[in-house]
């Protein structure tokens, strides 16, 4: 293949070629889903091809994708990406440029533990079996689900400027839901929560102590039919890892996506409150936070050598003791700030086009354990799990609800909460921000459903995160 | 018959012991991407796939092979054969689809080559031109789609279907102020996109966004949706008529058949038939696809079921998807409704919605592309973008009238593989329409 994706580029090195990239992706899949403990659906495809060729001409990108790598559709995609790029340039006031990048080259293999399209099927399907007969309905549980995706994709990459790269990474999404009603009303708990993927194959699930798990889930969802809501207008919140991430994902992580600074996702993702001038002086946070965007650990499912438009994998601080330092960048946006490339343009298969996403996007760690956090918590509500997520087009205003609250008073967890909804505007939550918990707290929580571009596409991404308090926060939304 | 497909049918056909579907779909769009008035990227993308589901008693597994060729098919098969035995059962399995009505034949055309890239940045350059001269870029996308499946099944079942939706959607948002308006367009019958009045539309709401920039504060407000909202929220609220919904106990209107809920001239139909919109053959499964009463003058007439809730549920069976909801039209002029408010919002489209609790069809949020003020029986200025936590239940219970005509509005999905479907929908005068919060920002 490695000399299969170099033939290409050197087809596409003509004249009017200012720049041209090639990726070629096979992906295995596997998904399983038992409803109410009986399997409901099992599913795989192995070896899903995919292509895509990019070429830049006259200052305008064109692109062709297909899941045919044959000879024949290798010629028509060169054309059609090429006709796309001619026709595009029809319609365009500023030719799109960036700097020449040296040559270089990538190479990653990952191992999991336990390779989910290696080991016993039977053994697979015994633990999952358990799993879900461990909570099928009974008493006030009316419904449940135990859910997993593996995938496995092996990527390469080339460009005209001669960088290469080759990865192959292993991808799992282990899930399980209770719901629980009393006839008027449902409540509803997940465990490990919607951030459960991992850079893992099978042993995730152990890793994430499912089997240990089901009887918490059980009875906090059949708690939650009788627990209050919050009442008061504004609280103290601690948020948990799990949420926190998404929290930071939708409030952080795309609002300093530098395509939404132009524009480039107004006709669906949205934009963003960020602008240029606010690089280097804005205060997004208080002085404890500090988030940066990391390609370079394999830890994270965001790990790559080198990014699909060919610059290497990077770390880089996007917020600085509460400063917004730098963006996520492609390398044209780069280009256009000022900045050097953040090695942010990632393609979730091959024959999508690459967009500027978040790889590993992380809060760096503060100090201290998540129970000394809520013993120096005199009166609160630790909030995780999340259930409903919403932010502005600008990412300015977000409303989140998770599965639970546990109440605190006086440094101890008192009870629980159901439903519990906080709301508020980016800059003004994070820098409310007092306390994030040391590294003994901080771990990756991973998704495969970022979804973004159009066509749309859902990637795979991580984020590092530690628990945190916040001050004084809306939990007030009235209805 | 596509080769592939075929080929695998016969290989199945050696086993009398399974039941199975089998579908081979191919899919190709042409993509063009626009911000600040000039392309942002064009695409072209196809793929071929051929997935099959094998039954054997209550026992299934499924597969997928993407560009299929016979070797792929025949190791997916073996690899399934292999494994079926060892699959748990689902007690709930009863049969698969057995509904073999054909639909009436229709003509297709391929919008990808009726319409070509010329044609589209001619579109957009005219379009973009009229806006800049009120300092507005234009933002959006421009799709044609051509997309096809066969689907057999061992119950006889043997289908195809083609689609070719094209969709418009032009952002013009103000350089400075970045205040934002949206027109669109969605069908598979190009013939029914009139320019003029497309660019005349636009050019409408641009003048409307050139008012003031207030905010709000949160309250409930009479409000205009406009018919982009009123079928976005009919479609959110038809996710609880799905039989899934109610086999997951979590549907609001478990145990509400017949009961009154709305007022008497709100209704809402499911409707693959209708010319200006995107039309189907069949649901999911290969059911015959017909128009089915959701919402009939208020009462709720029907969950939209299939084979496997059929028989789980006991549930009429009718194969709709609620991909071509249809919002009955009112009797109000559009003018008249919003001279009849006093104070309140009018409200082009929604943003980043969410459930709360989907039994109670809570919801949070946002409005965006166009929200505006209106003092005294006319729209005087623009509005920041506003968070609203409601109940959909309760929006449609505190209808006061509907519009006269209803309008075709083209929806795309952004997760799985790219679709445009479309609803028809009328603009709607609510009462009490709970914002929660601004956002400060447009």
């Amino acid at each position: 293949m490695k000399q299969k994706i170099k033939s290409i580029i050197d087809k596409l090195t003509a004249p009017d070629i200012s720049f041209a990239d090639v990726r070629i992706t096979s992906t295995d899949y596997e998904s399983i889903f038992f409803m109410n403990a009986n399997l409901r659906s099992y599913g795989n495809s192995k070896g899903s091809p995919a292509i895509g060729i990019r070429v830049l001409i006259d200052g305008c990108f064109g692109f062709a994708g297909s899941k045919d790598l044959s000879a024949a559709s290798i010629e028509r995609l060169i054309a059609k990406a090429r006709s796309n790029a001619i026709h595009g340039a029809l319609f365009q006031k500023e030719k799109l440029t960036f700097p020449a990048l040296p040559a270089s080259t990538g190479e990653y293999v990952h191992q999991p533990e336990i390779d989910p399209f290696a080991m016993p099927k039977a053994e697979k399907l015994e633990y999952l079996q358990r799993l879900a007969t461990s909570i099928k309905p009974a008493g006030k549980i009316v419904h449940s689900y135990v859910a997993t995706e593996f995938e496995r994709q092996e990527k390469y990459y080339a460009n005209s400027e001669g960088s290469y790269n080759h990865m192959i990474v292993t991808n799992t999404l282990p899930m399980m839901m209770v719901v629980a009603s009393d006839g008027k009303q449902t409540q509803s708990r997940t465990w490990p929560g919607h951030m459960s993927a991992g850079r893992a194959g099978f042993e995730l699930f152990y890793q994430q102590k499912f089997e240990e798990n089901t009887e918490t889930i059980i009875k906090e969802a059949t708690d939650l039919l009788v627990a209050d809501v919050i009442t008061e207008e504004k609280a103290d919140i601690i948020i948990g890892a799990g949420h926190l991430a998404l929290q930071l994902h939708e409030s952080v992580g795309h609002a300093t996506e530098a395509d939404r600074i132009f524009g480039q996702e107004i006709s669906y993702a949205g934009k963003t409150f960020v602008k240029p001038a606010m690089l280097g002086n804005f205060r997004y946070g208080s002085d404890i936070l500090n988030i940066y965007s990391d390609s370079t650990d394999p830890k994270g499912l965001g790990y790559s050598p080198m990014d699909d438009e060919g610059v290497p994998a990077r770390r880089v601080d996007i917020i600085k003791n509460g400063i917004l330092v730098d963006q996520q960048s492609s390398r044209h946006i780069a280009h256009k700030l000022g900045l050097a490339p953040s090695s942010n343009m990632k393609a979730s298969f091959a024959d999508d086009y690459p967009l500027v996403r978040m790889t590993n996007f992380c809060i760096a760690p503060g100090k201290g354990s998540l129970e000394e956090l809520i013993a120096s918590t005199e009166r609160g509500y630790f909030l995780d799990y999340t259930k409903t997520w919403s932010i502005d087009d600008n990412r300015n205003n977000f409303q989140f609800t998770t599965e639970i609250g546990y109440k605190i008073r006086d440094g101890k967890i008192v009870g629980i909460v159901k439903e519990p909804t906080y709301f508020g505007i980016t800059p003004e939550f994070w820098n409310a921000c007092d306390a994030i918990c040391g590294e003994e707290e901080w771990a990756y929580h991973s998704t495969f459903h970022c979804g973004k571009g159009e066509p749309g596409q859902v990637m795979r991404l991580s984020h590092g995160v530690a628990p945190a308090r916040f001050k004084n926060i809306n939990v007030s939304v009235k209805m | 018959m596509n080769e592939q497909l075929k080929h695998l049918n016969s290989a199945l056909q050696q086993h009398p012991e399974l039941k199975y579907v089998l579908t081979f779909r191919e899919w190709q769009t042409d993509f063009l991407r626009f911000y600040q008035s000039q392309t942002n990227y064009n695409i072209s993308k196809d793929s071929s796939s051929l997935a099959a589901t094998l039954y054997k008693g209550k026992k299934s597994c499924s597969f997928t092979v993407d560009h299929p060729d016979n070797p792929k098919i025949e190791a997916a098969l073996k690899t399934a054969l292999d494994m079926i035995d060892a699959m748990p059962e689902d007690p709930d399995f009863v049969d698969i689809e057995d509904d073999l009505t054909l639909a009436r034949p229709r003509q297709i055309v391929n919008n990808i080559e009726a319409l070509g890239l010329n044609e589209k940045t001619r579109i957009l350059r005219e379009l973009a031109g009229r806006a800049a001269k009120y300092g507005f870029e234009l933002y959006g996308t421009f799709i044609c789609n051509y997309q096809s499946w066969q689907m057999l099944n061992s119950n006889g079942l043997d289908k195809t279907s083609t689609l070719s939706p094209i969709y418009l959607e032009v952002k013009a948002v103000h350089k400075d102020s970045q205040v934002t308006v949206l027109e669109t367009f969605g069908g598979d019958d190009f013939s029914y996109f009139k320019e003029a009045s497309f660019s005349d539309n636009l050019l409408t709401k641009i003048a409307l966004a050139q008012n003031p920039v207030v905010d709000v504060a949160p309250g409930e407000y009479e409000v205009i949706l406009a018919p982009r909202c009123v079928a976005e929220f009919a479609q959110y609220l038809s996710s609880g008529m799905r039989a899934a919904s109610v086999d997951s106990h979590n549907s609001f209107f478990e145990g509400k058949l017949n009961q009154q809920l709305f007022p008497t001239f709100f209704s809402i139909t499911d409707d693959p038939t209708d010319p200006q919109m995107i039309r189907r053959d069949y649901g999911d499964q290969g059911h015959i696809y017909r128009a089915l009463k959701l919402i009939e003058d208020g009462q709720f007439r029907a969950f939209m079921c299939g084979q496997y809730y059929h028989l789980k549920l006991g549930l009429p069976k009718n194969g709709n998807t609620g991909a071509c909801l249809k919002i009955k039209a009112g009797n109000a002029k559009l003018s008249d409704m919003i001279t009849s408010v006093k104070k309140g919002l009018y409200i082009s489209s929604l943003h980043y919605m969410n459930f709360i609790n989907a039994r109670e069809t809570s919801l949070t949020g946002l409005t965006r592309d166009g929200t505006f003020l209106i003092e005294d029986g006319k729209i005087t200025k623009v509005v920041n973008n506003l968070r609203f936590t409601e109940r959909i239940c309760r929006i449609f219970e505190n209808l006061i009238e509907l519009e006269d005509t209803a309008h075709t509005i083209p929806f795309s999905d952004n997760y799985g593989e790219f679709s445009v479907s479309s609803a028809r929908a009328p603009h709607a005068r609510v009462q009490g329409f709970n914002i929660s919060s601004s956002t400060r920002t447009i």
